[in-house]
């Protein structure tokens, strides 16, 4: 029944779409880039967009147009695994907060609430910076900063049903806690959860892109969307070319997380539209 | 008879994307001055949607399609939007069901009887704090002054709708509509909110239209009654014609669901009466007379056709096929 | 009132504590020794072990923290690796830069997002709505950097509006700092005008539909009063919180604001340090961003009562 509203809800179709799309480009990258994204071409250096280099080229001649197609896989691969790897310890830490209260709360949430203290991308920034600039260091920094918000939502949720009467009867049956937790809780749970996961893909896909601009995501020639943007700032003036095509990818990829969330709010809670 | 307000076939509807709510669909009322009128009807009836619609200010998607209100014989349904603000709040007033949410939780108490003040007449910020606290006094709040600088969480709920009370009469309104002011208090406290409520008004020569479900409240307080039932009156008249001599089938059915002593007791065999059936809802009410659904006496016409006008007593009409 | 506020700022102590703990405990992150990574392959075996020794990595940990504390706690924030100056007063020179940058912004996207978020609330699905909310959603999705760096194609290179390099402090010259200021400062603000217009538009239509709202209109007050002072007040504080959280936003953001205008901010003066392993510089940025961050939202929790008197007592 939900499903059927929201395919009545076109900006989440529209979303949806986007996604798909975004997703096929990534897993089909190889066939549908022209060119090799690492391939330098010292003749063709920053030339503009044509029939072979539909994006123009960089400053090394590599082709923008497959460097952009390559990058969404970057971009997919390193939100997906940051949000799932916040997402599995927040929803436990956050079960275990809600269920058994008391100082298991307290001591989790004063660690949470330390977290969420700093600025998230301050946060992100600081850890990359002891651990050095790498993918699988944005990776952890980003599941870092996303735990707290999975952590809060979570308990949330458990605190309210915890005082249901249903809870109480599979408490009342001599249930495990991790049963109760997992087969009768969390399911219920499971809308603001999955809606605050396409909200932190969203987040992820622009913070990986503006740390690897700050130089401190994919190490080059990887072609990170963030990286390519950084490696234009040199051409800005002869080359827009090369600023415009990678942000828009930017902007189209994180516009469909954004809008499938939003119809999916609407649809799993219209109380808050 | 010296009517202070008559309502001529109003018809309120809800105009959503799940159809038409036909909330109000055809009713008449009128109010005497001075007097007390209840407005009864169970939830979802359209009581609520009448008052706001006295007022104009029915929410979106709500619209007043057709019909006349006439205020001594103004017809506000055709005032200009400003003509009809300076109506609310000043010549007919309104108080509501749960005063912790119909009082604004981020203001005072005397900042908005203050505001409520203000709005209508030209006085000072001084002039019209001492209006208040009199009329806080009025309304048996004890330590007006004290109370006048609280928020209404700080007070408890028998004050917080006599407060309501005392910013709806500060203006000395001619009509005073009260949308079930006592449901959310307590019994004891029920009494003495009406209490303040109907000494005020006859002071005031305000006229009250009272809705409720509580036919309890409406015996002892009213003058007049109107039944109204799935957005249509079914019944009206004097209050003692109506508790003696109900003759509308729905009336007599929620007359006799009052539950007496004696039934529901497991000690005794009476049952407690019920009219069968739900109350339909707005957006598809039944064709034909209303209430024909869970009419026990529902003929075949009552099924096809309104019901006319039947006047049984000065005063007292129904509108239901079995007397005509 | 006043024991709210003392409730309120006790309450943060030991956040304060963890977070202070958290950025000290960065220096300890780092694989490999600290000392080492700092020199790099430029100090003998003696360089570093003198290092180890002025920074106290070779005492205990503890022992360490409370060394550290104390000297934070008299605002010192130790000395660059890379220019030996006292980083405290290359902070305090810089902060005003990046306090110009983040305040304007602020103001820019609370000018942008508050009208606009209640217009949206009251004119509910119409085509204002609609509009807004499509407007809003590439609001969130743009990534500031490259809404900096076309800013700058733009507004900068090609119309020549604004300059693109070079940079002149507010307090010198206020009109001539204002044109540095501006492109940056819209760039930083529209992200979060959009977050907060949402959240000002879903907050005001909670509100609209409340009893409050129609009790209001019965006592006759114009459509603008009850909107403009009953429902605004009620819905300004979720939105308030919201203003606040984005605030953290708003510095993370400046550090990559300033690197595309290239400011001489905390920002600037932070990422030059990581790529330098000026660590000391690294803990000191953070730290200081981070404690402003959390008294901005202590701020806001107190002013929070002013919307919601109902919190005081809860």
């Amino acid at each position: 029944m939900a499903w059927k509203r929201f395919m009545e809800h076109r900006i989440g179709m529209i979303g949806l779409t986007v996604i798909l799309f975004n997703l096929f480009l990534a897993f089909a990258a190889p066939w549908i880039a022209t060119q090799d994204p690492l391939k330098i071409e010292p003749k063709n250096i920053a030339s503009p967009p044509s029939k072979a280099n539909f994006f123009g080229t960089d400053g090394l001649g590599r082709d923008i147009f497959s460097r952009v197609i390559y990058g969404s896989r970057i971009s997919l691969i390193v939100s997906l695994l940051s949000v799932l790897a916040a997402m599995v310890p927040g929803v436990i830490l956050g079960s275990m907060a809600g269920y058994f209260g008391r100082w298991v709360d307290i001591i989790i949430m004063r660690f949470m609430d330390a977290v969420m203290s700093f600025p998230a991308i301050l946060l992100a920034i600081g850890i990359i910076a002891v651990r050095g600039g790498s993918l699988y260091n944005v990776v952890i920094a980003l599941s870092v900063v996303y735990t707290p918000v999975f952590y809060r939502i979570t308990r949330g949720s458990v605190l309210s049903l915890k005082e249901k009467a249903f809870v109480e009867a599979a408490m009342a049956s001599g249930n495990t806690p991790s049963t109760i937790i997992a087969r009768h809780i969390l399911p219920n749970c499971m809308a603001p959860i999955i809606v605050q996961i396409t909200v932190s893909l969203a987040y992820a896909i622009i913070a990986e892109a503006s740390l690897s601009f700050l130089g401190l995501g994919a190490p080059p020639p990887a072609p990170s969307w963030g990286n390519i943007l950084s490696d234009a700032r040199d051409f800005m003036m002869d080359a827009p070319w090369m600023t415009v095509f990678p942000g828009i990818a930017i902007t189209l990829s994180v516009v469909g997380f954004n809008m499938f969330g939003d119809a999916l709010r609407d649809v799993l809670d219209p109380r808050l539209k | 008879m010296d009517i202070v307000l008559n309502i001529k076939d109003l018809k309120t509807f809800f105009f959503t994307r799940e159809g038409v709510a036909k909330a109000v669909n055809g009713v008449n009322l009128c109010l005497e001055r001075s007097k007390i009128l209840g407005l009864v009807g169970e939830s979802g009836c359209g009581k609520s949607v009448t008052a706001l619609s006295i007022l104009r200010i029915v929410p979106h998607p709500g619209k007043i399609v057709s019909g006349e209100i006439f205020l001594n014989d103004v017809d506000l349904l055709k005032l200009s939007m400003e003509e009809m603000r300076q109506i609310r709040g000043n010549r007919i007033s309104m108080i509501f069901q749960e005063p912790m949410v119909s009082l604004n939780p981020a203001f005072t108490i005397g900042n908005q009887l203050i505001e409520a003040l203000r709005v209508h007449r030209r006085v000072t910020k001084a002039e019209a704090r001492n209006l208040a606290i009199e009329m806080l006094r009025m309304v048996e709040i004890p330590a007006p002054e004290r109370r006048i600088k609280e928020f209404p969480h700080q007070l408890s709920g028998g004050m917080r709708q006599r407060a309501m009370i005392a910013e709806a009469l500060l203006l000395k309104p001619e009509i005073l509509i009260a949308d079930e002011p006592t449901t959310a208090l307590d019994v004891t406290i029920q009494a003495q909110v009406l209490d303040i409520m109907y000494r005020l008004t006859q002071e005031m020569k305000t006229a009250i239209i009272l809705i409720t479900h509580n036919l309890g409240l409406v015996a002892e307080w009213a003058q007049y009654v109107v039944v109204l039932y799935a957005s249509k009156v079914m019944e009206e008249g004097p209050v003692e014609a109506i508790f003696e001599n109900a003759k509308h089938p729905y009336t007599q059915g929620l007359l006799r669901s009052i539950p007496t002593p004696t039934q529901g007791r497991r000690q005794n065999s009476e049952k407690l009466h019920e009219i069968k059936g739900v109350v339909p809802s707005l957006y598809d009410v039944p064709r034909g007379c209303t209430f024909h659904p869970r009419c026990l006496s529902c003929k075949a016409i009552c099924s096809q056709e309104e019901p006319p006008w039947v006047t049984i007593s000065p005063g007292h009409r129904l509108a239901c096929w079995l007397f005509v | 009132m006043l024991k709210y506020i003392f409730k309120r700022t006790f309450y943060i102590i030991p956040s304060l504590i963890l977070v202070a703990f958290l950025v000290f405990f960065l220096i300890h992150l780092i694989p490999g020794d600290p000392a080492h990574v700092m020199l790099g392959d430029s100090g003998t075996e003696e360089d570093v072990a003198a290092l180890r020794k002025s920074m106290g990595l070779d005492r205990p940990l503890h022992t360490q923290f409370i060394l550290w504390i104390e000297k934070v706690g008299r605002g010192d924030l130790g000395v660059s690796i890379y220019d030996k100056r006292p980083i405290s007063q290359s902070i305090r020179e810089r902060f005003p830069v990046t306090l110009t940058l983040t305040t304007l912004a602020m103001i820019i996207s609370l000018l942008l997002a508050l009208p606009s978020g209640v217009l949206a609330a009251v004119y509910n699905n119409t085509r204002i709505d609609y509009l807004f909310m499509l407007v809003t959603i590439f609001g969130v999705s743009i990534p500031g950097f490259w809404l900096g760096l076309m800013g700058l194609l733009l507004f900068s290179l090609h119309l020549g509006w604004f300059p693109a390099v070079g940079f002149v402090s507010i307090e010198e010259d206020f009109f001539q700092g204002l044109r540095y200021m501006i492109l940056p400062s819209i760039t930083l603000g529209l992200y979060m005008a959009a977050v907060v217009a949402r959240m000002a538009r879903s907050s005001m239509l909670e509100v609209i539909r409340l009893e409050y709202v129609t009790h209001a209109r019965a006592k006759g007050l114009t459509e603008w009063k009850v909107i403009a002072k009953h429902a605004l007040k009620n819905a300004f504080g979720p939105t308030l919180t919201t203003i606040g959280i984005q605030y953290g936003m708003l510095l993370g953001g400046a550090v990559v604001i300033e690197t595309v205008f290239s400011l001489p901010g905390l920002g600037k003066y932070l990422m030059v340090a990581i790529f330098g392993r000026d660590y000391p510089v690294v803990q000191g940025c953070i730290l200081f961003m981070s404690i402003t961050y959390m008294l901005i939202n202590l701020i806001v929790d107190i002013l929070y009562v002013y919307f919601d008197p109902q919190i005081e007592y809860q």
